[in-house]
């Protein structure tokens, strides 16, 4: 078929070379930076080779943030496939206001991430928030709590509020993973008297299986990256609670001006993605499932 | 499909628990933005309003723009997702039909764009378009979010391409079409919902995008709604009421725009190709 | 439509003076004041500016305090930047690292003869041999409580930490916090443990020579104090900014909280009876009447390297500070912004402001408890730029968060809080 490499090159040339002008060479720039001293915008630095990566490779805060962004990814793929999941079997359903409901529940994802943010920070304060009052009308708490006042809780509400955000789309995509299940097979499986519960582990999760690989690939780069949502909803607190990379690069850069180091760190960062996606993706190909 | 009465059961536990994990929020916020503000703040909410008002969006309208940040984020979106298109079509289908030298490896390549912090290129993106003149305008913004949609879209417009019968696209091609052709003739109308969802999605992606509207932007009649909502916030006072009103309408035209194409959306996603 | 009709006709008179005046300078003014009422404020200041000097056209762009950081020092050094920034004191060193500013001292002088500044104020300014800006508005912080609310209870206003412990204490009921406090790692908090820290002996964080002299018995008390009093704030305060704290005292939530004002919110979002509104000085260590506060001028910074541009900009800030402008500039928020000159704290169009008249007992107090007005950092001259980074860093309150969210020592906490102040100035 290899008979119009031109062509070929014709189709995919631009959409490469524009990735490469906004993205490719932005991030070569952050290279360079990060071999220099420079400290706020607009001021110059020297070149100091290796030195930031020294001091970035033995910087706490660095091994805290990337330790924070580990559990961030794993937390959020977790809960964000598990509450997809649900959604995206029960879409596969068929009830009346099925179209309703396969239209609307993505109301979460279309809606600006400030606005998420406003939305849930006035949700859950104590001063006219409705889920302190919920939660102690339902008998789950006694007294209101603070959902932002220890790292831990902190770091689990706003897991669940990038959540919230973004398991209606994911599970969109599951279910676009699961129409394409030929019914045939349940039907086959039914008359063979196979459980619901076998049918499911035995048809629909291998079948399901690629597109999850997929999704969890693109989420876990997704999610690494989220940043807005962390800086407006807690600014990396408490206590550096929900300081993951993102936000300590961003810190670093604009709040402590240290444009240099800021960059070192985001290198890392990107080499560790990549890492992980070179290793995710050629696992994908070999299983040959990638489509 | 028959469901037993236990199943059943589940499902609508199921249901009701994501109706009330999606909608409950927007109803607190939609019905709280008609409340007087002595009442958003109550010790004890309230579930359904006991009062009514129109002044937060009174005090909306009349003070800030909210009119040119709509049509500004309306115009950013739209041109990001027709750009998104016009680049990620040809791309898609190449990656798909076309053989060529190191295609796997440009096609991980390019999903690979969501390998890095995006808050990295933000300053040298900034002083690329301070030196092309494009700070301080939509065009800037444009560019910035085809770049965060175009590697998602070219993935999910390759898997709609390859759901199509590869007989229908064989037929075409015996009969002499060019590739351009089979893929204008055949392959886009063939692949609409498909390519309706990528649109939605690059559409999306641009509507919600906050930070580098924020920092590129410095006029305020080019901003974005994002960024117009969060200039109401206010640094020392928050008026929630306000606030209130505004994400509502920050919600509304998106919601007015799905109450259109969100069907597409969702079919697109689960059929990709016309079967 | 209004609004589209709104746009199109300020888009028609921005065209008439770009033509009619082919020469005319033109200059941009950025400032962090972006609700809506106080752009209008502002619009109403520039026009009337621009009606009177047909040579200078001025125009303004409101931004956010979020994104400011970055973006500023973006935009200045990709030649995009604005001519004039209103500012906080922190903002200065960063921009003048990047050479952006030059000294306005002259300027600041004749100002001073013509208006007579609060001294505080351009200190906040005056270091490395220059004044790097021009003070335009106040703001300290104040003690706010409801009177009746104190009455009922049986207490005094507070004038010593034991007695504001007490008062909290005694304030505190079900469903009622006695003292709201902020413990968030955010500017806030920074005001807040600072305003304690200056009345507890502890307002130097820097030698005279620049070496670091945060970690002291004094601030490890007041730091102690302060964590004593988390117990009478609500659970959600470790994530409070300046807008919770007046929710909780506008709903009641809150006895008492430390704040700038509370007067709009309390006179539009809760009862709005000015009898009642109590403000205080922020108590001292021993009781001793000495109360000090911390005070924010914010200021002008003037960014132009054009002559012209300056020279324009100086004249819109001459016009801003004339006292039968000045007042209707502060009063963009009435009761939160308070006069730097001595002929504003008495000019009539400072005063004749309808809620500024309702509240004149409680502005007047602010007024006063600003005389003795401290900034970290920005003290007895001893400025040097790695304040831009702590201060930006919140490490005063990180320090705080240290000791209520952490559980640590508060001796422990101030001791790594010099610390991060001391590798933040490497």
């Amino acid at each position: 078929m290899a008979r119009k490499p031109i062509l070929a090159f014709a189709f995919v040339a631009p959409a490469l070379l524009f990735l490469a002008a906004t993205l490719v060479w932005p991030l070569v720039s952050a290279f360079v930076l990060s071999l220099q001293n420079v400290r706020g915008i607009g001021t110059s630095g020297q070149w100091v080779g290796l030195e930031n990566y020294r001091f970035i490779l033995t910087y706490a805060a660095f091994w805290e943030s990337a330790g924070l962004s580990l559990v961030w990814v794993l937390a959020n793929a977790i809960v964000q496939t598990l509450l997809a999941l649900a959604a995206a079997l029960i879409l596969h359903q068929k009830f009346p206001g099925l179209r309703i409901a396969r239209t609307w529940i993505i109301l979460t994802w279309i809606v600006p991430t400030v606005v998420v943010v406003m939305i849930w920070r006035w949700l859950f304060s104590t001063s006219g928030g409705m889920i302190n009052p919920l939660l102690i009308q339902l008998g789950i708490l006694n007294r209101p709590m603070g959902f932002f006042a220890t790292p831990e809780s902190a770091f689990a509400t706003l897991v669940f509020i990038n959540s919230w955000r973004w398991f209606p789309f994911i599970a969109l995509m599951m279910l676009a993973g699961l129409s394409r299940i030929p019914t045939e097979l349940y039907e086959a499986a039914r008359i063979d008297g196979a459980s619901a519960f076998k049918r499911f582990t035995r048809i629909t999760w291998p079948l399901l299986a690629p597109t999850l690989t997929v999704l969890l690939i693109i989420g876990t780069l997704l999610s690494f990256n989220v940043f807005d949502i962390i800086w407006l909803m807690t600014q990396g607190g408490p206590a550096g609670g929900t300081r993951t990379l993102p936000i300590l690069i961003y810190e670093t850069a604009f709040r402590s001006y240290r444009m240099s180091e800021a960059a070192t760190i985001a290198v890392l960062a990107t080499m560790l993605l990549m890492a992980f996606a070179v290793l995710a993706t050629r696992s994908l190909a070999r299983s040959g499932d990638e489509r | 499909m028959r469901r037993g009465r236990s199943w059943n059961a589940v499902l609508v536990a199921g249901l009701l628990f994501f109706v009330a994990l999606v909608g409950l929020p927007f109803w607190w916020v939609v019905s709280g933005s008609f409340k007087i503000p002595q009442e958003i703040i109550a010790r004890v909410p309230t579930m359904f309003p006991q009062s009514f008002t129109l002044e937060h969006y009174q005090k909306l309208l009349s003070s800030s723009d909210y009119g040119t940040y709509l049509v500004n984020s309306l115009v950013v979106s739209s041109l990001s997702a027709f750009i998104t298109l016009l680049l990620a079509i040809p791309a898609g289908y190449a990656f798909f039909r076309l053989e060529f030298k190191g295609r796997e490896t440009y096609y991980r390549i390019i999903l690979l764009a969501y390998a890095f912090p995006s808050i990295v290129v933000l300053i040298p993106l900034f002083g690329m378009f301070a030196k092309a003149g494009l700070v301080d305008t939509r065009t800037a913004l444009v560019i910035v979010n085809v770049a965060f949609a175009l590697p998602f879209a070219i993935w999910m417009l390759r898997s709609f391409f390859a759901s199509i019968p590869k007989e229908i696209e064989e037929a075409a091609r015996l009969d002499g079409g060019p590739p351009l052709t089979v893929l204008w003739r055949i392959m886009i109308p063939l692949t609409a919902p498909g390519i309706a969802a990528v649109a939605i999605f690059a559409f999306v992606t641009s509507w919600t995008e906050y930070v580098f509207a924020s920092v590129m932007i410095l006029s305020d009649a080019r901003r974005t709604i994002p960024v117009g909502f969060s200039g109401i916030i206010g640094q020392y006072q928050v008026d929630w009421g306000l606030l209130l009103a505004g994400a509502s309408l920050a919600i509304l035209p998106v919601v007015i725009v799905f109450a259109f194409i969100g069907r597409w959306f969702v079919t697109g996603l689960t059929e990709g190709a016309v079967k | 439509m209004k609004i589209a009709l709104r746009t199109l006709l300020a888009t028609a008179m921005l065209g008439v003076p770009a033509t009619a005046f082919a020469d005319a300078v033109e200059i941009t003014l950025w400032h962090m004041e972006q609700p809506p009422h106080r752009v209008e404020r502002i619009q109403m200041l520039i026009d009337e500016f621009n009606a009177a000097n047909p040579d200078i056209v001025v125009s303004q762009e409101p931004q956010n305090w979020g994104e400011i950081y970055a973006k500023a020092p973006a935009a200045l050094a990709a030649g995009t930047g604005p001519d004039m920034l209103f500012a906080i004191p922190d903002f200065a060193p960063i921009l003048k690292e990047m050479g952006a500013l030059t000294s306005v001292e002259d300027f600041v002088a004749e100002l001073d003869a013509e208006h007579n500044f609060v001294d505080s104020t351009v200190e906040a300014y005056s270091y490395d041999d220059g004044v790097w800006a021009v003070p335009l508005y106040n703001m300290t912080l104040n003690l706010w409580y409801r009177k009746s609310v104190l009455e009922e209870a049986g207490i005094d206003v507070p004038t010593s930490w034991d007695e504001w412990r007490t008062a909290a204490e005694r304030l505190t009921t079900d469903g009622r916090f006695g003292m709201g406090l902020p413990a968030n790692r955010q500017l806030y908090t920074d005001q807040t443990i600072y305003s304690i820290m200056v009345n507890g002996d502890a307002s130097e964080i820097y030698n005279e020579d620049g070496s670091l002299r945060f970690d002291n018995d004094d601030t490890v008390a007041a730091y102690d104090f302060y964590n004593s009093m988390m117990e009478f704030s609500p659970p959600d305060a470790t994530s409070w900014t300046w807008g919770e704290a007046e929710a909780c005292f506008a709903s009641a939530s809150c006895g008492m909280i430390m704040q700038f004002t509370v007067i709009s919110t309390y006179e539009n979002q809760a009862e709005g009876d000015a009898s009642d509104l109590g403000v205080a000085a922020i108590p001292t260590r021993d009781g001793s009447g000495d109360n000090a506060t911390i005070a924010y001028a914010n200021a002008v910074l003037l960014l132009s390297q054009e002559e012209a541009e300056r020279e324009a900009s100086q004249e819109f800030i001459r016009f801003l500070l004339q006292p039968e402008n000045y007042g209707r500039f502060l009063n963009m928020e009435p009761g939160l912004f308070m006069p730097v000159t001595a002929d504003g704290a008495t000019a009539d169009s400072f005063w004749s402001d309808p809620v500024v008249q309702e509240y004149r007992d409680q502005i007047e107090t602010v007024i006063e408890n600003g005389q003795n007005g401290k900034l970290f950092g920005f003290t007895s001259g001893r400025v040097f730029p790695a304040i831009a980074s702590i201060s930006a860093q919140n490490v005063l309150a990180e320090t705080l968060q240290s000791v209520v969210v952490s559980d640590m020592e508060p001796a422990d906490a101030v001791e790594a809080g010099q610390a991060r102040m001391e590798d933040l100035s490497r």
